[in-house]
């Protein structure tokens, strides 16, 4: 066998043009398949992972998708808000663990605020329940204090005690700009729209809407607006939507159907994890056209690959003889053209391997950058390796015909 | 003296091409003999030395080499056979030139002697046969024998021959590419590694001028019945 190994590393040598085309072009196609499988897995899991923390958002009434993208994504924007005392109620529920209050609405450049709660640093859990955690600084502790995502700090440049002003609206020229908020704390990267929030306290947003009305600012009578804001009564009056988290999860139908047919106020309860699914459904259809190409993409290349072997048939008639004639059997024939096979499937996979780890480590920091698709530096799952795996058994299936051919030839074939 | 190739009532022909029939009635060649077969192209030569050589089987008769009927061995034993008793050398020589010259001749050896012997001996004989007819060390350790001469590759093709110490070599029109210079040289070379080493040798040719420099000659169409004269 190890001579038959050397024989064929350097007959796949000597052929060195056409075997380096041959893996050159099964590598690409692994790559690309590689690629787009890491790609559309990373983008599922840092969609999904949005999703890990409620079990019920909380709404007005509106299209559950909707719902769903403004609330956890930040996506467009609510037709209507829920009131303060509505979501007084539900949180009270005995079935209610926690609550997230979610309060959308005004931006600061091209990011979104939120109002919320401390909840929101505590309870919020991304991916495989991971807590947000802070790279520098804390949570807000007063009125004007704001957290940023990484996303905003990088992009921005900001730092701690830095101050920023919010805009009034989603694309506003109208600045909250007699209420300054300092930069209290910034979170570490969770891959999640959390990157690209701008987090303040559901009071401020109150504070800084005190001479609001109707999306107008009016002419205020408050001369020290910081020191006396705090006279105020801050407790809002609406809200955006809000996550919540059952002691039980029996429980979610039974709060879910209560929060629809709640009477006092048009309210919708949504389970996150299923409208998502809903929403993937939608998407998964490009997924699945991107997963065919590339599998396409493999079968030719490996159509390809047995091509050349076939071509090459006929070229080595000599080389098979005289292989037959110094005492190779037409099984070893057949092992040697397996063995190329082989050996080409193979070196085509360990430079795939190199190129998407290579690639992994330049192009995954730009995706993130560029189009807020955080993938995980770990991408050798066993899906990837049962793939690989298929790739070198597929490739070996098929050149189960060439080496027939030549052991065929190899027969008759002598001096 | 015992025949060293011995053929009684050997009939051949190609399964998918009825045209194709061969039939030898006798032929025995003597031990450590030197025989020349003279034949047209196409009179049936290189099927002559598949079927010796145990490429091919005949539908009947016998061939015995060295006593041994190969018509009764196994397509495996065969090989093995071949790989163990007798060296080729190819009409082109065909040597493999993305191997090295040494590893060019020590191919035989590959699929046979090294699982049984000791492979520094046939390493060592290598080296001695090619010092023998000048070929140094540094042609038989190039990389590839991309780059040989046609006298080198001559050489090296009859070394491959008659590493394995095969009790025959057949011969394929093996001087038809060589000018007389070369073909003077080859058979000269041939001839004086067979009386060494003691082989019977088996050439087919149709260049009848090299009558002089073997034992006996044949012509194959007095041994060999072809096609429509078979009965």
């Amino acid at each position: 066998m190890k001579i038959l190994i050397n024989i064929a590393f350097q007959s796949l040598l000597n052929r060195k043009v056409t075997v380096i085309l041959t893996i050159i072009s099964l590598t690409i196609s692994i790559v690309l398949f590689l690629s787009i499988d890491t790609l559309r897995l990373g983008a599922k899991k840092s969609f999904f992972g949005n999703v890990k923390s409620g079990d019920l958002i909380l709404g007005a009434r509106s299209g559950e998708i909707q719902l769903l993208l403004y609330s956890l994504f930040q996506i467009g924007s609510p037709t209507n808000n829920i009131s303060w005392e509505s979501y007084k109620e539900i949180s009270k529920k005995p079935e209610v663990d926690w609550i997230i209050p979610i309060s959308l609405g005004d931006s600061h450049k091209q990011f979104r605020v939120m109002g919320t709660t401390q909840n929101y640093f505590e309870k919020f859990s991304y991916r495989k329940d991971q807590k947000l955690l802070f790279k520098s600084g804390t949570y807000f502790r007063s009125t004007f204090d704001v957290v940023i995502g990484s996303d905003v700090a990088k992009i921005l440049n900001y730092k701690l005690e830095d101050d920023i002003i919010i805009a009034h609206g989603i694309a506003s020229q109208s600045l909250h700009d007699e209420f300054p908020f300092k930069i209290k704390g910034i979170l570490k990267k969770t891959g999640t729209s959390t990157d690209k929030l701008v987090l303040v306290s559901l009071e401020a947003l109150e504070a800084i809407h005190k001479d609001w009305k109707t999306g107008s600012k009016l002419p205020s009578k408050i001369k020290n607006k910081e020191k006396e804001i705090k006279n105020f009564d801050l407790t809002p009056k609406e809200l955006t939507a809000a996550v919540i988290k059952l002691k039980s999860p029996i429980s979610i139908f039974k709060i879910q159907r209560e929060i629809n047919d709640y009477q006092e106020e048009s309210l919708q309860a949504i389970i996150p994890g299923i409208v998502l699914t809903k929403l993937w459904q939608i998407v998964s259809i490009t997924e699945n056209i991107m997963l065919s190409i590339s599998s396409m993409v493999i079968v030719s290349a490996i159509l390809g690959m047995i091509a050349i072997l076939y071509s090459n048939l006929n070229n080595r008639r000599k080389e098979m003889a005289l292989l037959r004639i110094v005492g190779a059997s037409p099984k070893n024939i057949f092992t040697l053209m397996m063995v190329e096979a082989f050996l080409i499937s193979f070196f085509s996979i360990i430079f795939a391997i190199v190129i998407v780890q290579i690639s992994s480590f330049i192009f995954f920091p730009i995706l993130d950058r560029q189009f807020g698709i955080f993938l995980e530096q770990k991408i050798w799952n066993a899906r990837n390796l049962y793939f690989l795996n298929l790739v070198l058994i597929s490739s070996l299936l098929v050149s189960i015909f060439p080496s027939i051919q030549a052991f065929r030839k190899s027969i008759n074939d002598g001096i | 003296m015992y025949n060293a190739l011995e053929i009684n009532d050997l009939f051949f022909k190609w399964e998918n091409k009825e045209s194709f029939k061969l039939k030898i009635t006798k032929l025995e060649i003597e031990n450590k003999k030197k025989i020349v077969i003279f034949g047209k192209s196409g009179s049936g030569k290189s099927t002559l030395l598949n079927l010796i050589s145990g490429i091919l089987s005949p539908l009947k008769g016998s061939l015995n080499i060295n006593n041994i009927d190969i018509t009764k061995l196994s397509q495996k034993k065969k090989d093995e056979f071949r790989a163990n008793n007798i060296g080729v050398i190819f009409q082109q020589f065909n040597i493999l030139d993305y191997i090295s010259p040494l590893q060019n001749i020590l191919l035989p050896c590959f699929f046979t002697k090294f699982k049984k012997y000791d492979k520094l001996y046939f390493y060592d004989r290598a080296f001695n046969l090619a010092q023998k007819i000048d070929i140094n060390k540094n042609i038989l350790l190039q990389n590839n024998s991309k780059n040989l001469s046609v006298g080198q590759k001559q050489r090296i093709a009859i070394l491959r021959a008659i590493i394995n110490k095969p009790f025959l070599i057949l011969a394929d029109e093996a001087t038809s590419a060589l000018d007389d210079k070369n073909k003077k040289d080859f058979i000269n070379l041939l001839m004086n590694l067979c009386d060494e080493e003691k082989v019977t040798l088996l050439m087919v040719s149709h260049d009848t001028s090299l009558k002089k420099n073997f034992d006996d000659f044949i012509n194959l169409e007095k041994i060999l019945i072809r096609n429509e004269n078979i009965n």
